[in-house]
């Protein structure tokens, strides 16, 4: 099955606010919650990376593997990680 | 039928919809001069007009992630590396059209909380927040396409958007994560810290008083502790980042080890060297994340001139993060990434650019000369600069972003006032930068044009011009008044003439040193003026003068909540010198605990928190090797004391003065009983106004209080060219001023006195009960330190200049006058000039800052009932300009009642 993601998922999307934001390629503004359409190009975050093992009580919570401090420094699923250097897609 | 005070004073004969100068026309009037901005402008701000300021906590998660990691590091250094991990791991945004780019966040109009600085205010909602971060959404897509009321405030929570201190939205999915940030702060923060220390100053009980009953509205060193200031580009934009990082790390070299004479902070500068790097390595890193950003964007580009547009971003990007400027485009682009990347080291507002059209103007001479750019591209950059200006927002409490910002970051440009060599320093570029803000009306920059008798006449009539549009800029503020000031405050720590004339304004109105430096381009050496001091509006915050006379009246007690503020004086208050006597030694204990208190939170920040990019920019902290906190800065003498309310309280004393010592016409005790009773009305509260003409009688009121009421509102006022009423106000200001000198800052300078009241008129005065001056419980003061009360000005605009300018401005940082003017008064050529005259008149007499609101009173109550039909309305609030929609009720209600000047 298909994972279905939203436009905020998508490296197209360039964020304006919480609510929405600009669509690259159609050049329209888009709402960020709204299901991804043809042009979808995942944007790397932590939820997508192997290094992020979820939090099974919390919600929206995790652990960026990758840290070096003791206990493990978290993480959350839907921090985008274009720029982080430990990030490796699942 | 209920009766409103506006009813109950018609019946008298004192109606209060006063109009000075005649009568306006019975139709709306619209301001005269509008404009339009280029086309890719227009574009991009129907984007902002529909964007809402919006927060994410990716910055704080990488500098708390940092500084975890290194426990026992020297602490500038630990600072410097969270710094540049929070830099390094930013996630770079950027529109369509957009040609100056980096925005805070990864957001248009972004921001973040610093919980190192304070958590407590997001702590305290902690169950809330959870909770709603716990909700599965069940709202869909099209639902959360419902924006939030007031401009861009997130007010309230919606579908997966969560309201964070009444203004900012946070998406859902990260609450949890900012919970978890915050409460790796718990005990280390500035505001945590602070508290511990600062309660073993004697008398604290009595600033937790103060500050529990708003009589002192808000702490300092863990609020914003920078900013009210004037940045420094200079550094960058002669050296580039890679040449500030040679000479840091070849002086770095130079004092390893070495005391030089200093046994105490010498050796202290290898760190600061090493922390310099840190910060600029981060620096680097941003530019270079946006540069690899814009060459994304050009690869999947398909329309032609956008993919081009992307380009030369991304290769100006690339030169940045290492070279100097060499165009102006170049040197656009540096100086507001360098200014974003200053606040985001810290929660800032008023981090002023100040005189930008002097700095860059070397680049558009050149740039000109070689046609290299066109004056309209430079238009078009300089109109695309408000834009990204106007999208800075400050992430801090409701208290401090509401009560006293309006929401406002107040990033002032400042134009005119002279050059080194003492002629007027008005080029070319300033004219396009006065153009700029008339064609694209935004709130910031607001523009503050330091006015001299040497400054051109056709620059003058072109800033009335931009008055007559109703933006609210440029204000006029006094630059030989600014340059006195300066001298006497700055004199002891070296400031010459030359270099004050290189003076500008910080945050709205806040005088603030700078100096020249000697910038360089293709062979040809300019001087340039640029900020070398630190914060100002730091120290004392916000003191209601009302507060503490109502205090002096019920011996020490809050009338509001009942509680004991000051020790009981006991004072019988038999005449009026005993009871300002009273008011004074109230005022000076509770300046004395603030300073105290306050100190010991700017120590902690100081310590712990110290600015490493600010402090890297400013004179002469990368010669010396000291940052802020070791004195780098050229100048430190910047902490003050700040008053509010004080024409509220010049009324009040006028009144009791009058009716009770000298006509003596009612009892102190009666006066208190009518003031205590609120004379027979409702609260403002009840009423859900904060003008004083709505509000409305009691159901049960007797109606014995009437004539005690009408006498109050009837006794001398400020504003009229009265003495009875301005010598009070010229007596208070002769013992204000000087006595700010008997406190001292922790950088051991002494305070001086700050008249401002951004917003805090509003707040504040909804925690004040009635007053002598027949102001009604919890309606406003009267707006900035020397605006009349709305209504009470009524013997002609110059009469008001005449009370204004009793006392000598230039013992004081500032002072600030605003006036409504009806648009068909000021209309024309003749009205221009008659708006001019008036200024410099105001500026003969020594004046320090006037500003107007152009605008038909109808205009605002239209505003105020349909506020959706007025997003893009604009007014002039105490010090800066605003959208109407996004200032609060209360300001709103003071503006709409404050005197209308029909003629001139």
């Amino acid at each position: 099955m298909t994972t279905k993601f939203n436009h905020r998922d998508c490296h197209n999307y360039a964020p304006i606010d919480v609510v929405k934001g600009m669509c690259h390629v159609t050049k329209t503004i888009v709402i960020g919650d709204a299901e991804q359409c043809e042009t979808f190009d995942l944007m790397p975050k932590c939820k997508h990376c192997t290094q992020f093992t979820a939090n099974t009580d919390v919600v929206e919570m995790g652990v960026c593997e990758a840290s070096t401090t003791e206990p493990k420094f978290f993480a959350y699923p839907d921090m985008v990680t274009v720029t982080c250097e430990w990030f490796h897609q699942n | 039928m209920t009766k409103t005070l506006k009813d109950v004073l018609a019946e008298a004969g004192i109606p209060m919809d006063f109009e000075s100068g005649g009568h306006s026309p019975s139709e709306m009037v619209d301001r005269e001069v509008r404009r339009d901005p280029h086309d890719r402008v227009v574009k991009l701000k129907e984007i902002y007009m529909d964007t809402l300021s919006s927060a994410n906590s990716e910055f704080p998660y990488w500098y708390t992630r940092e500084y975890v990691q290194h426990d026992s590091e020297i602490p500038v250094v630990r600072r410097a590396m969270s710094l540049k991990a929070a830099f390094v791991h930013s996630t770079p945004v950027i529109y369509p059209g957009e040609l100056l780019v980096t925005h805070k966040t990864a957001f248009f109009r972004g921001s973040f909380p610093m919980p190192w600085l304070s958590e407590g205010y997001y702590m305290a909602q902690e169950d809330e927040l959870y909770q709603e971060a716990l909700k599965h959404g069940s709202a869909s897509a099209d639902e959360h396409s419902k924006f939030g009321q007031g401009g861009g405030n997130v007010t309230k929570s919606f579908g997966k958007v969560v309201s964070i201190a009444g203004k900012f939205g946070m998406r859902q999915e990260e609450i949890p994560a900012l919970l978890r940030l915050a409460k790796a702060w718990v005990g280390k923060s500035v505001d945590d810290l602070g508290h511990k220390y600062e309660q073993m100053v004697p008398g604290y009980e009595v600033k937790e008083a103060l500050m529990r009953n708003l009589i002192c509205m808000f702490d300092s060193g863990y609020t914003l502790p920078q900013g009210r200031e004037i940045i420094n580009y200079y550094y960058p934009l002669e050296y580039g980042i890679d040449g500030l990082i040679d000479m840091a790390t070849e002086l770095k070299a130079k004092v390893a080890g070495r005391a030089d004479g200093d046994g105490i902070k010498g050796t202290n500068r290898l760190y600061n060297y090493e922390a310099i790097i840190l910060s600029l390595e981060g620096l680097k890193a941003w530019f270079e994340n946006y540069g690899k950003e814009a060459r994304r964007l050009e690869n999947m580009e398909k329309d032609v001139i956008q993919k081009e547009e992307y380009g030369q971003i991304a290769e100006r990007l690339e030169w940045l993060s290492h070279g100097k400027p060499r165009t102006f485009v170049e040197a656009f682009q540096m100086i507001l990434t360098v200014h974003l990347a200053v606040l985001n080291e810290d929660a800032i507002s008023g981090m002023s650019p100040g005189r930008i059209a002097q700095v860059l103007f070397p680049y558009f001479e050149q740039d000109i000369a070689a046609e290299r750019i066109t004056e309209d591209q430079v238009m078009e950059l300089l109109e695309l600069y408000r834009l990204s200006i106007s999208s800075i927002d400050c992430f801090a409490s409701t208290g401090v972003v509401g009560g006293v910002l309006s929401g406002n970051t107040f990033n002032t440009v400042s134009i005119g006032g002279l050059n080194k060599e003492g002629g007027s320093a008005v080029n070319r570029l300033e004219y396009l930068l006065l153009e700029a803000g008339l064609n694209n009306p935004m709130p910031q920059p607001t523009l503050a044009l330091l006015y001299d008798e040497k400054l051109p006449e056709e620059f003058l009539l072109l800033a009335m011009e931009c008055i007559k549009s109703g933006v609210g800029y440029p204000a006029f503020m006094n630059n030989q008044n600014g340059m006195t000031f300066m001298m006497n405050q700055y004199g002891p720590e070296g400031m010459t003439v030359e270099e004050a004339r290189s003076w500008a304004i910080g945050g709205c109105l806040e005088s603030s040193p700078s100096c020249w430096k000697p910038l360089h381009l293709n062979g040809k050496e300019y001087s340039v003026p640029g900020g070398a001091g630190q914060p100002t509006s730091v120290g004392v915050h916000f003191i209601a003068m009302p507060k503490i006379l109502e205090t002096v009246l019920w011996n020490g007690v809050d009338q509001r909540t009942g509680e004991q503020v000051f020790p009981p004086h006991n004072r019988s208050l038999d005449t009026y010198e005993d009871l300002f006597d009273q008011f004074k030694l109230y005022w000076q204990q509770a300046v004395d605990v603030l300073a105290l208190t306050n100190n010991i939170q700017h120590d902690v920040w100081r310590k712990n928190n110290m600015a490493v990019i600010n402090s890297m920019l400013k004179p002469d902290c990368l010669d010396k090797g000291h940052l802020i906190d070791e004195k780098g800065y050229r100048y430190n003498a910047t902490f003050n004391v700040e008053s509010t309310g004080t024409i509220t309280c010049v009324n009040s004393l006028a009144a009791i003065k009058k009716l009770v010592y000298e006509d003596k016409s009612v009892s102190l005790d009666d006066l208190k009983t009518a003031i205590k009773d609120n004379f027979g009305f409702k609260t403002a509260k009840e009423v859900n106004s904060f003008s004083l003409s709505d509000q409305e009688k009691r159901d049960d009121d007797a109606n014995d209080k009437d004539k005690l009421h009408f006498m109050c509102l009837q006794a001398p006022k400020y504003g009229n060219d009265d003495p009875f009423a301005d010598d009070i106000l010229l007596a208070w200001e002769n013992f204000f001023c000087p006595d700010c000198s008997n406190y001292e800052s922790l950088y051991a300078h002494s305070m001086y006195p700050c008249q401002i009241s951004v917003s805090t008129h509003g707040a504040m005065g909804s925690a004040t009960i009635a007053s002598g001056d027949g102001r009604l419980a919890g309606t406003t003061y009267a707006d900035a330190s020397l605006s009349a009360f709305p209504g009470t000005d009524r013997s002609g605009v110059y009469a008001l200049l005449n009370s204004a300018t009793v006392w000598d401005h230039t013992q004081s940082q500032n002072s600030q006058l605003n006036i409504k003017i009806h648009p068909s008064a000021i209309q024309g050529a003749s009205g221009s000039r008659k708006l001019l005259d008036l200024i410099q008149a105001y500026m003969r007499k020594g004046g320090f800052h006037i500003q107007f609101n152009v605008v038909d009173t109808k205009v605002l109550k239209d505003a105020q009932a349909n506020p959706g039909n007025y997003r893009d309305l604009m007014v002039r609030v105490a010090g800066f300009t605003q959208y109407w929609v996004e200032i609060g009720k209360p300001v709103q209600d003071e503006l709409i009642a404050r005197t209308e000047y029909e003629g001139i």
